[in-house]
Parts: C-alpha cells; structure tokens; sequence
C-alpha cells in the first residue's frame, strides 16, 4: 500500500455507499488513482483493487477498456483531439499534425521531451457542429485554428508544472481541494465546467 | 429559413448554433437562448415543472404512459423504438427497486443534439426523468452521461443541487409522499456504451460488454432491476407531451413519424448546427437551407442521415425525407439524427476507411465477426490507399462486409461497420475500382489540380 496517497484511499473509500452495489465504484475509484499520478500504475491498480474487494486482474481488465483511463504515461497536459469524420472533413488531422509540430513528438501516445504535452487521437466527442475541435482541460476547444493551439500551447508553457488532472471525476469528489501531492489543484474545478468553452 | 440560425454565439456560456427560439414547431428548443434558462428560476418562471406537478397529481401514472404512447414518440437515440411501449414492458407490483436510467452516452459520429439539450436546459431533461420514474414507478434515475462531456455534467449536477435544494428531489418531491433522487454515472470513453446492455454492464463497474437479451432491461436491467432505459432527447420530450397531451405531440409530423427531432448537421455545410424539424421534412431543407449547404464552389457527394452508422446516400437522398420509415425505404436509417455531410473535394474509400477506424477501435471485442471484421477491414483498406489494391482487395471487402451483418453479432456495432463498407461500395464503386485496379484517385487529381 504506497501507490496512493491517504486522501486518495480516503475518497475511494467514501465510493461504495453511493452506489447499488460496490463494483460500480471501480471506474470512480480509477480517476481518483489517476488524477493523482497522472496515469494508471499496475500498483495503483492493485491497490484500487484491494480497496473494493476485487480482483487485481478484474480492474486491470476494465480500466484496459476505456478511453479515457491510461496505463501509460501521458504529458501534463494532454489533448484530445477529435479526428473522427465530421472532424476530418473539416481539417482535424491537418491540426494534430500542427500540434504534433509545437510540441516537438513525432505521433499519438507520445510525450514530449520536457514530458509537458501529449496528443491522443480520439473518436467523435459529440460537437461536430464545431468541428474541428478538441477535449483538453475537461473543456471542450472549438473551431479550431493552428493560432487557436499555438495560444493554448503557449499558455500551458508558461504555467508549466502543473498537470492538469482531466479524468471525468465523480460528482461530489470533482470539486474538492484536496491538500497534498495532488497536482490537479490549478485544474478546473466543477464551476469551470459548468461554464463552457472560453 | 424557417430556423433561427446564429452562426456565432459570441460570449455566450453555453454555444448556440442551430435551432433556437419561438417557432411553430419548436417543441423543445422554444426556450433556447433564454438569458439563464438552465436555472431553476428562470427554467421555473417560464413553467417548468408544472408539467411534473400535473403529472404527480392530476395523473395515475398509467394515464402518463398512455399519453406518451398517444403521442408516437419513438426513441431519439437510434434505433428509433415505440417509448410508450417500452415504458409498458416496466412490470408493475414487484418487491424491490425499478431504476430509470437515462443514456447520455451521445458517442454516434455527428450527433450532438443530447450535448446541445442538456447545455442549453438542463431541467428540460430533468423533468423528463422524473416524470418517467413517476410513471414506471421508479424512485431512483441513473444519468449515464458520457465522460468527455464535462460542460453538460456541470450544468446537470447544479440543476440537480438547485432541484435538491428546493425540495423537487429528495423524500417528498413537491410535498408528496414519492421519494425522487437522480445521481449521474459518468462514463469513460467507449462508444459501445450508447448500447444499452453495454451501458448497464459499464454502470455496473465492469467491461463495458452487450449482454445476450433475453432477458431485457425492463425485466432485469441494472444491477438485475426492472430498467427503463430512454436517450435524453426522448425524455425531454415527455414534459411537452404531459403538458399537452400526446394527441398533439402527434399532430406534428409530416410523414407516419409524430413529432419533431433534433437533427445536428455537420461536415461539408456552410452552417453547421442542431436544428428542430418536424419528421417528414425532407433532406434537401435540412442541409441545403438550414445547414447552408456545401462551401461555395463544392457540391455535395453524400451524406450519412442518421450517424455514421446509417448507410451513407448519394446526392439523391436530398429528396429523401426525415420520416423514419421512408429513410429505411431508401436503404438507409434516420438512426441519432447525425447528419455528416461530406462534398465532392473528398474521397470516400478515404471516409470509409477513417470510419472503419472507428469501429476497429470500438468494437468491445465479444462477438468474433466484428472484433475480427473491423480490423481486417481497415488493413484492407490501408492496403488499398497505399496503392497496393487489386481484385482480390474488391473481393474482400465484400466478403468482410457481408460477414458483418444481419444479426452475427449481439449488438449493431458490427452492423454498422458493415454498413459503411456496403453502402459506400455500392454508390461508389468506381473510386472503389480506381483505387484499387488503377492505384489512383481522381478525387485527389482534382483537388490537387485545381489547387495548382
């Protein structure tokens, strides 16, 4: 028990009661573990795993199947951007290619070399009347523009560090500040989110 | 142009771009645009939930399920089935929990009208849910929303506070004694989970998996519950319907389709946006008027009318209407109401293989045909764009398509897949040909040419 920091194991211990049945806090309990390191460690799995009373290889087996859960290291600040058609027709790989250039990686999946930014090719996330566009930051970025990411690059360059935690937190758990090693304090909080698109 | 079109919304909080505002047949997207109308106030002030309070006590629920199926409104979410009926299939009288759980899971390519539903009145959708448990004897909602959609689980979960904190939810709900409480699930990433078995399986914790039906969801659903599953669209219906009565939900319509959609048009249009129509009109009036039609110069090749996992038509399909039953007469399927318009500046083996990608990295991998098909489909098709086509590639894809479908696989994913493949071989066989027999692309030709 040392991939998890207390107030982490203490939030996933608070999951359970919420639900019919304790297995449906395993995904909740996997953005915990996530947003506090960034990506999904096999340690970090066991321990979820131990905390709910499962099987390390069951929630191995289900944090594999989801999109936004990453057994691999991502970049602080990670972009999402949509290439699925109504995208690509409106020039979405033309932008991933543009981005991949900023941030100096050669394709998908790949962190730079001051392990600040990814990008993640991703299928359609439901606002093609904006296409092309992009998750990042628990945000959606419309209508995208290379100026439009060389802005959001250049500011995510100047405050640096942090990571920007951008698992889809449970309810209640999204909107605390946790104190401790968590990064995601300059993240967006629940009332960021409710006001959409800068 | 018979919607009001805001290309650009400026500062808006919540981005408007389609249908808002007073229109005849504006059943749901009357109020958009509303300074605030995703508070309780202001959502309240223009009558909100009085539909819930005549439900709750002028009604038995049974007379509120009978309305909905009076009104012939037909799930929004794609497969387009009787919602009066299902809400029927809810047994009645048993021991235990029923569950209403709403599938927000929006993930079909090009639909986005749920996203635009609950962005701009959240307390639309949520009347809709509560009424629903009402009328099924539901005490408990599960929005299953999906993950990425961080602005709507923000604006639910504070209508949701504001609805707590005035006592519409909570044990005595407007004063009565019928205990309402509806929690969000968000999901994680996975088209499959617009399914609703799938959707049940990711609610439950696990890998996100269709089940084998029987049994249904209404008999055993969510965590082996009675379930109503309904799409957001279908249930922000319901608070027009009980307010006024299904006969009159069913005067709009123009074909054997009651009511109007959200159609959410993008791709090659001038005017991308979500858009109200009435069902019946035609395809031509959605696209070329509403959505502004192809870019000036360009004229448009195909459009897929329901999703990506409609069968894509040909420009001939402008003719065809929205009518659910006369999309299916054309060989296609309104589905979501995702319309992907695409010009003639585009190839599409090069579509169909960006979609095979789709279903590839979708495909929940339980039934053979299509964890197999999809991505032997899309090495094909990678094959073929390298120029290293032939014969035997035409061949393949064929095959690989016909293995797809009719009822292989437990869910419509493969389907779909196999859907992409034939459709667009069979309208458009020639760049088919081309690229495989004469490893070129006219498309391209000419796009390159004319940009030279």
């Amino acid at each position: 028990m040392a991939a998890l920091s207390e107030h982490a194991i203490e939030e996933i211990r608070a999951l359970p009661p919420r639900f019919p049945h304790i297995r449906s806090a395993v995904l909740p309990a996997l953005d915990v573990a996530q947003d506090e390191l960034g990506y999904l460690t096999r340690e970090a799995m066991t321990e979820v795993a131990e905390l709910l009373d499962l099987d390390p290889g069951y929630v191995e087996g289900v944090a594999t199947f989801y999109t936004l859960l990453h057994l691999e290291p991502i970049g602080k600040h990670h972009f999402y951007v949509c290439t699925n058609l109504s995208c690509d027709l409106r020039g979405a790989y033309e932008i991933c290619d543009h981005i991949k250039r900023r941030i100096g990686v050669e394709g998908f999946g790949e962190v730079s070399a001051d392990g600040l930014f990814s990008l993640e090719e991703v299928e359609c996330l439901g606002a093609c009347e904006f296409a092309p566009m992009m998750r990042y930051q628990r945000r959606y970025h419309y209508d995208l523009t290379p100026e439009k990411v060389d802005a959001l690059i250049e500011a995510a360059r100047q405050n640096g560090g942090d990571r920007a935690a951008d698992s889809p937190r449970d309810a209640a758990a999204a909107s605390q500040k946790p104190p401790g090693r968590r990064a995601s304090s300059r993240g967006p909080t629940k009332e960021d989110s409710a006001e959409l698109n800068a | 142009m018979p919607d009001n079109v805001r290309p650009q919304s400026g500062d808006s909080r919540r981005d408007l771009r389609g249908s808002y505002g007073p229109a005849r047949h504006h059943l749901l997207t009357s109020l958009f645009g509303i300074e605030g109308l995703h508070t309780l106030s202001v959502y309240r002030d223009r009558g909100g939930y009085s539909s819930l309070r005549k439900a709750m006590f002028e009604m038995a629920p049974e007379d509120i399920t009978a309305e909905v199926k009076a009104s012939g409104l037909r799930g929004r979410g794609g497969a387009g089935f009787p919602t009066g009926t299902k809400w029927g299939f809810i047994p009645k009288g048993v021991p235990g929990p029923k569950y209403v759980v709403v599938n927000g899971d929006e993930a079909e390519p090009g639909t986005t009208k749920d996203r635009y539903i609950m962005e701009n009145s959240p307390h639309m959708l949520l009347e809709g849910i509560l009424i629903a448990c009402y009328a099924i004897g539901a005490h408990q909602a599960w929005i299953y929303l999906r993950g990425e959609y961080d602005g709507p689980f923000g604006m639910l979960m504070a209508a949701i506070a504001e609805l707590r904190a005035e006592g519409i939810l909570g044990d005595r709900p407007l004063e009565r004694d019928y205990p309402l409480d509806i929690q969000i699930y968000r999901g994680h990433g996975a088209y499959i989970c617009g399914e609703e078995t799938a959707l049940l399986e990711s609610l439950e914790g696990k890998r996100a998996q269709p089940r084998a039906r029987p049994p249904f969801p209404a008999v055993k659903g969510a965590w082996g519950r009675p379930t109503l599953i309904n799409n957001v669209e279908t249930l922000s219906n319901v608070p027009w319907i009980v307010a006024h009565g299904g006969a009159e939900y069913a005067k709009f319509g123009l074909g054997t389709a009651k009511g109007t959609r959200l159609v959410s048009v993008s791709g090659n249009v001038q005017n991308p946006g979500v858009f109200e129509i009435e069902l019946g009109t035609s395809f031509r009036e959605v696209i070329m008027e509403m959505a502004g039609g192809p870019p000036p110069g360009r004229r448009m090749k195909a459009f897929w009318p329901g999703g990506c996992s409609a069968p894509v038509l040909p420009e001939w399909g402008l003719d065809v209407s929205t009518d659910l039953d006369e999309v299916a007469r054309a060989g296609s399927m309104a589905g979501s109401g995702g319309v992907i318009v695409m010009d003639d500046s585009h190839c599409m083996v090069r579509a169909a293989r960006r979609l095979l990608q789709f279903y590839a990295h979708e495909s929940c991998g339980k039934c053979t045909p299509c964890r197999v098909g999809g991505n032997w489909a899309l090495r094909t098709y990678d094959r073929v764009l390298e120029g290293q086509g032939s014969e035997v590639e035409l061949g393949t894809f064929d095959a690989i398509q016909e293995s797809l479908q009719n009822g292989r696989c437990l869910c419509a994913l493969g389907d779909s897949a196999g859907f992409v493949i034939a459709s667009t071989m069979k309208h458009f066989r020639s760049e088919y040909e081309e690229h495989c027999l004469e490893h070129r692309c006219s498309v391209e030709e000419q796009v390159v040419a004319a940009s030279a």
